[in-house]
């Protein structure tokens, strides 16, 4: 059991990384002298040191393992070689046009996939400086990635609060006074525009009117989901999860869901926070064009803000203006296959290197996230081994993992690698939609997912997340958990149990969840 | 006949999109709010609706200061003093699974004895486990406890208030935590009382004040008869299959009164897009079925029926 307490508080602050000795001593002397009457309280230990792999000093993002692929048709070498190349295109940065990588815009809301997928290292979620309150500022000389002239940052973009993509479930009135609840809307509404840019010329667009839109209590927020582990997730067959579903049935603790599923084949779709998207592929794809602007060839058009391309009563939708369109000058899409390698100098002989250059840049995301090895949870930090211990059998205890599943089963033979294959796979999610109520809801739908319903998200790589919920409301772990009860929620008698545990079980259960 | 088809056609129809929420193609006009309201799920995806507002539902039960009272089920649960419904529960799943009261005392401070009593359904009909009642549904839960759970009271029958009742009890250890399950049968859905406590004589009172349980053992004579699979080829007359214009991969489990014609007098759906309810009761309004005798006289029937993404046979 965990002995550990800290001074009762309702946003304790996240211990800093590598110093939970300090604080603890801090925290006993002040609760033993300073201020013996207060009570005790569970507290989050904050974002847990160390990177990603759980390897001392390691900074960098790991692949898979590889070592027993003799299994399948790709090589260790090749498979190392696709997965660095995905790696290095995850981290392009983007320019609209006569730059090393182009096609941004011309609406964002940033410039590469790094940006957003950073915390604790790429791949991740947001970090807990968010990089898109800097676009206005030139940064080593650089011009800015947004202008000055026709951008301002929204109020819900801080220094210190989390990346977030922007939406309006609904559209405004006809006279803009309000909105319309009879209109759901719900699409991606991109903070920035490149107009002002000297590199997209005469391009004029404003930026959606989120001013006016939080007056109405009319935006909600995404931050990005980590992909660590990704490419497990995608080859779990359906079996496996309807097998774990079933054995939910009739729990005792209000829990019921169901699956999203893919509109063309039927099977469960499993990505993003309803999981609304089927495969990482897709998932990329999605993303390039709606988070960058980027064209590519499962999304070949460049996106209009929903509002732009919806007729209403005397608005005839245009699109976006002509010269607003091809700004990178190569023609659509942005993003496609590379006939041949695309820097052969770099590869020298090495045909793996060579063969990797050749796919679209999505294709090798879908791959940098499919090779990307899941989080390695610590067995001592926070709290020690113990308390770690005891947090994960009390997880599971009140009913946390009914819905968190540890283990959800192995995956199917996989023709990439044999690190796909028949892995025991540990996301602490069942990859199905739950009723969130009305605390969490969005309103916003997504395939067979509403307004209320989110996917289980999985828990691996938790201790390191900066933000939480499908929004990054909170960094306080502890309201993460609280906020699962509202009603309407199928897990408001979980939370009821977690808030009937000691205050040294809960924090426990804290220890154990930053342990991921 | 035309007529009157017309005018419960038209009833429908305007039930089920007011109690459905915004959904569908965007409209040229609506209703306008200056703000969003704070929440409440506007965009409420696959939801529970009925084709009347008069005829009770399972989800239809009320808590009050003394009590939870459920027309539908013809339950009065007293409540110990000071318990409270903080938050109301989630909609009825796909799978007819419903939470129907969630109940702990309103202090839940470290100092009072605390524990929750969850009042839950599943409907027999669309159950996924196989079970025909409430020993098969309790055994169903046992075979699947998580592995460090205890097994305190094995499933056995227990009469409480003059009803049958299958008690069922298991403690997780390492959270000091017990569950009492109480499941009893009602309208061919299992309804259970599931107390859940650290504190052992808290669960003995709350498991006494069930004793003070209202409810009908012997159904009324006026309430439907419910049959499974009464759905079948050898009852229906008439048959017209709604067209579902987008699928959504969702199955659509629905409740139907039949009345003693032979037509369906109720539907409620469990979960359904509104396009979906609507599709539905427009072709259900024009299905007929061999009225059901009992004693020689016709009575009416409350039956399941699945419709959207289902296995083959369902229906």
């Amino acid at each position: 059991m965990a002995t550990r307490k800290s001074l009762m508080g309702s946003e304790p602050l996240p211990v800093p990384a590598g110093r939970p000795a300090l604080v603890l001593l801090c925290s006993l002397a002040l609760s033993s002298l300073a201020v013996p009457s207060l009570g005790l309280a569970q507290t989050d230990p904050g974002i847990r040191p160390g990177a990603i792999n759980g390897q001392t000093g390691a900074t960098t993002t790991s692949p898979l393992p590889v070592a027993s692929a003799s299994a399948t048709t790709n090589t260790p070498q090749g498979v190392s070689e696709f997965f660095l190349n995905g790696l290095g295109r995850f981290q392009e940065v983007e320019s609209v046009s006569g730059g090393a990588n182009n096609g941004l815009g011309p609406r964002f809301n940033f410039n590469s996939c790094s940006g957003c997928h950073a915390q604790p290292t790429i791949g991740g979620s947001g970090l807990p400086s968010n990089p898109q309150a800097t676009v206005l500022n030139s940064v080593g000389g650089n011009p800015p990635i947004a202008s000055s002239s026709t951008n301002t940052i929204p109020s819900f973009i801080t220094a210190n609060g989390p990346t977030r993509e922007a939406r309006f479930p609904f559209f405004f009135n006809s006279s803009q006074t309000g909105v319309n609840t009879s209109a759901p809307n719900g699409g991606v509404e991109d903070l920035f525009t490149v107009s002002g840019r000297a590199d997209a010329g005469k391009c004029s667009l404003a930026q959606p009117a989120f001013a006016f839109a939080q007056s109405v209590n009319d935006v909600i927020f995404r931050i990005p989901t980590p992909v660590f582990g990704a490419g497990l997730l995608e080859n779990l067959d359906d079996s496996t999860l309807l097998a774990n579903q079933a054995t939910q049935a009739n729990n005792g603790l209000g829990i019921s869901g169901t699956f999203n599923h893919n509109g063309n084949d039927g099977t469960i779709a499993r990505f993003g926070w309803k999981a609304q998207n089927k495969s990482l592929e897709l998932f990329a794809g999605e993303a390039y064009n709606v988070e960058m602007g980027i064209t590519n060839e499962i999304f070949q058009n460049e996106r209009p803000l929903p509002g732009e391309d919806t007729p209403s009563p005397g608005n005839t939708p245009v699109g976006l203006p002509s010269n607003c369109l091809n700004l990178s000058g190569t023609g659509y899409p942005e993003d496609a296959t590379n006939f041949a390698p695309t820097n052969p100098t770099a590869a020298g002989s090495d045909t793996f290197a060579l063969n990797a250059q050749i796919p679209s840049d999505v294709v090798q995301f879908a791959m940098f996230m499919r090779l990307l090895a899941p989080p390695v949870p610590s067995t001592t930090v926070p709290g020690g081994a113990a308390a770690i211990s005891e947090g994960q059998s009390l997880f599971s205890a009140i009913g946390c993992s009914v819905c968190h599943t540890p283990t959800l089963g192995k995956t199917q033979v996989s023709a990439v690698t044999a690190g796909l294959s028949g892995v025991t796979v540990n996301p602490f999610s069942d990859l199905e939609i739950h009723q969130m109520g009305n605390g969490l809801a969005d309103n916003v739908s997504q395939g067979g997912a509403g307004g209320g319903q989110f996917r289980t998200a999985p828990l691996w790589g938790l201790g390191q997340r900066a933000f939480f919920l499908h929004d990054g409301r909170t960094s306080n772990l502890l309201t993460a958990i609280t906020d699962h009860a509202s009603s309407g929620s199928e897990a408001t008698a979980v939370i009821e149990n977690f808030e009937d545990l000691s205050t040294s079980q809960q924090q426990d259960i804290l220890d154990f969840l930053r342990s991921l | 006949m035309r007529a009157a088809s017309s005018t419960f056609l038209l009833l429908i129809g305007m039930l089920v999109s007011s109690t459905a929420g915004a959904q569908g193609p965007l409209p040229q006009q609506g209703p306008v709010l200056q703000r969003v309201p704070e929440n409440v799920i506007l965009v409420k995806g696959a939801w529970s609706s009925a084709s009347d507002t008069v005829t009770p539902l399972p989800e239809g039960g009320k808590v009050s200061t003394a009590s939870y009272d459920n027309p539908y089920f013809g339950l009065t649960v007293p409540l110990p003093a000071g318990w409270i419904q903080k938050y109301e529960g989630p909609p009825p799943s796909d799978s007819g699974y419903y939470v129907l009261a969630q109940l702990r005392p309103a202090d839940p401070s470290h100092e009072k004895a605390r524990g929750t009593l969850l009042v839950a359904a599943q409907d027999m009909f669309f159950t996924t486990t196989h079970a025909a009642g409430p020993l098969e549904l309790i055994n169903y839960t046992r075979d699947h406890l998580q592995a460090d759970y205890r097994i305190e009271r094995p499933p056995s029958n227990v009469t409480i208030a003059g009803r049958d009742f299958v008690r069922f009890g298991y403690v997780s250890p390492v959270a000091g935590l017990h569950w009492m399950f109480f499941a009893t049968q009602i309208r061919c859905h299992v309804v259970e009382f599931i107390f859940t406590s650290a504190d052992t004589p808290l669960l003995e009172n709350l498991t006494r004040n069930l004793g003070g349980l209202k409810s009908q053992p012997e159904r009324p004579a006026t309430e439907p008869v419910c049959i499974k699979g009464y759905v079948s080829a050898e009852n229906i007359l008439e048959r017209v299959d709604p067209v579902l214009t987008e699928n959504k991969y969702n199955q659509v489990p629905v409740r139907v009164i039949i009345d003693r014609e032979g037509k369906v007098k109720h539907i409620h759906f469990l979960s359904a897009f509104p396009s979906q309810s609507q599709a539905i009761a427009a072709a259900l309004s024009q299905w007929r079925f061999k009225p059901y005798l009992r004693n020689g006289q016709p009575v009416e029937v409350e039956t399941g029926m699945l419709f959207g993404h289902v296995p083959q046979g369902a229906l």
